[in-house]
């Protein structure tokens, strides 16, 4: 099976059937991602679309010291910021949960998925580090490249992020346990 | 990988992503119109090694050729003793007894009426004249 590197390699080279592997590879990491982004699922497919054709017009740009993931998460972010939503999370806003197609994305269950929970505590560059990190497994080198920030930042954001949502979970699940032993009474 | 880690993971898989057929349709078709931009480098035409050997050689006569035209008709220079043009490049210690001092000289700045700045110019002036005669009274 060939590496991304390699199938930017042979699309550079006259390849058709290449570069469909790579939107066959990326489409839905990069729609998954969008979706938390974007204010609609219209919108996040329209930004996985442009990322697409971003990504092909300017693949000979395309630096192969680093993962190929790096560049296009980098370009899906910039597309993203392009049609940003007036709602995103600002410490005290709260978001429409109607417009949310993330909200419509998860399937509901007894617990809130983690995500819609960095969604709301953080910040929206710390949501795409945690992001990156924590799903994409980009180092840390690579999300300060795609987020454009120094490997400091990157850091110390992951580091808050994590503890943000840990404490939080802690909170929840201390909560739920709080309401059974309730429920026993 | 911890409980932390593996839940943001498996919470990242709950997330319904599915892409239509209708969006592969059109990111293929608009992959179909776009055309790949290359870098200006890679239109220039690439040229041979002897055309790059030539034009090297022609360049490095040409420079050759204005250097000798600009120093041929250069007057030579002086030939002097060594000493000469040793002591000519050092001042001569300057006797600092008769060296006048260093006058601070600044451009009077009218803001006033003229008979008020006529009035602090005489007292700065008789200022600077007591200070004098304290400094010659000091030194000799």
């Amino acid at each position: 099976m060939l590496t991304d590197e390699q199938l930017v390699a042979a699309s550079l080279d006259g390849s058709a059937n290449a570069f469909d592997e790579i939107v066959g590879r990326y489409q839905q990491r990069l729609l998954r991602f969008l979706l938390t982004r974007s204010s609609s699922k219209a919108d996040a497919e329209d930004a996985v679309q442009d990322t697409f054709i971003n990504a092909y017009r300017y693949l000979e740009s395309y630096d192969s010291r680093w993962r190929f993931s790096t560049w296009i998460y980098r370009i899906a972010i910039r597309n993203a910021a392009r049609q940003r939503r007036p709602e995103w999370h600002d410490a005290d806003v709260e978001l429409v949960a109607d417009a949310d197609p993330l909200q419509d994305c998860i399937d509901h269950s007894e617990y809130e998925n983690v995500w819609m929970l960095a969604k709301r505590l953080l910040s929206e560059e710390a949501y795409n580090a945690m992001w990156l990190r924590y799903v994409e497994d980009l180092s840390v080198r690579e999300i300060s490249t795609a987020l454009d920030k120094s490997a400091s930042w990157t850091k110390v954001t992951l580091l808050r992020g994590r503890r943000k949502l840990t404490k939080e979970l802690a909170g929840d699940s201390s909560a739920a346990e709080a309401r059974e032993s309730y429920g026993r009474i | 990988m911890d409980e932390f880690e593996k839940r943001l993971k498996r919470d990242s898989d709950a997330i319904q992503a599915d892409v239509s057929p209708a969006l592969r349709a059109r990111i293929d078709a608009s992959l179909l119109s776009v055309e790949q931009v290359r870098p200006a480098s890679q239109g220039k035409v690439p040229v041979s090694g002897n055309l790059w050997w030539a034009s090297s050689l022609t360049g490095l006569a040409a420079a050759l050729m204005v250097i000798v035209l600009i120093n041929w008709d250069r007057p030579g220079e002086p030939d002097l003793p060594a000493e000469q043009v040793a002591s000519a490049t050092v001042p001569a210690d300057p006797d600092p007894l008769l060296t006048p001092p260093m006058l601070d000289i600044r451009t009077a700045d009218f803001t006033s009426p003229l008979e008020d700045e006529l009035v602090r110019l005489q007292s700065d002036l008789e200022k600077a004249r007591k200070t004098v005669r304290k400094d010659l009274d000091f030194t000799f």
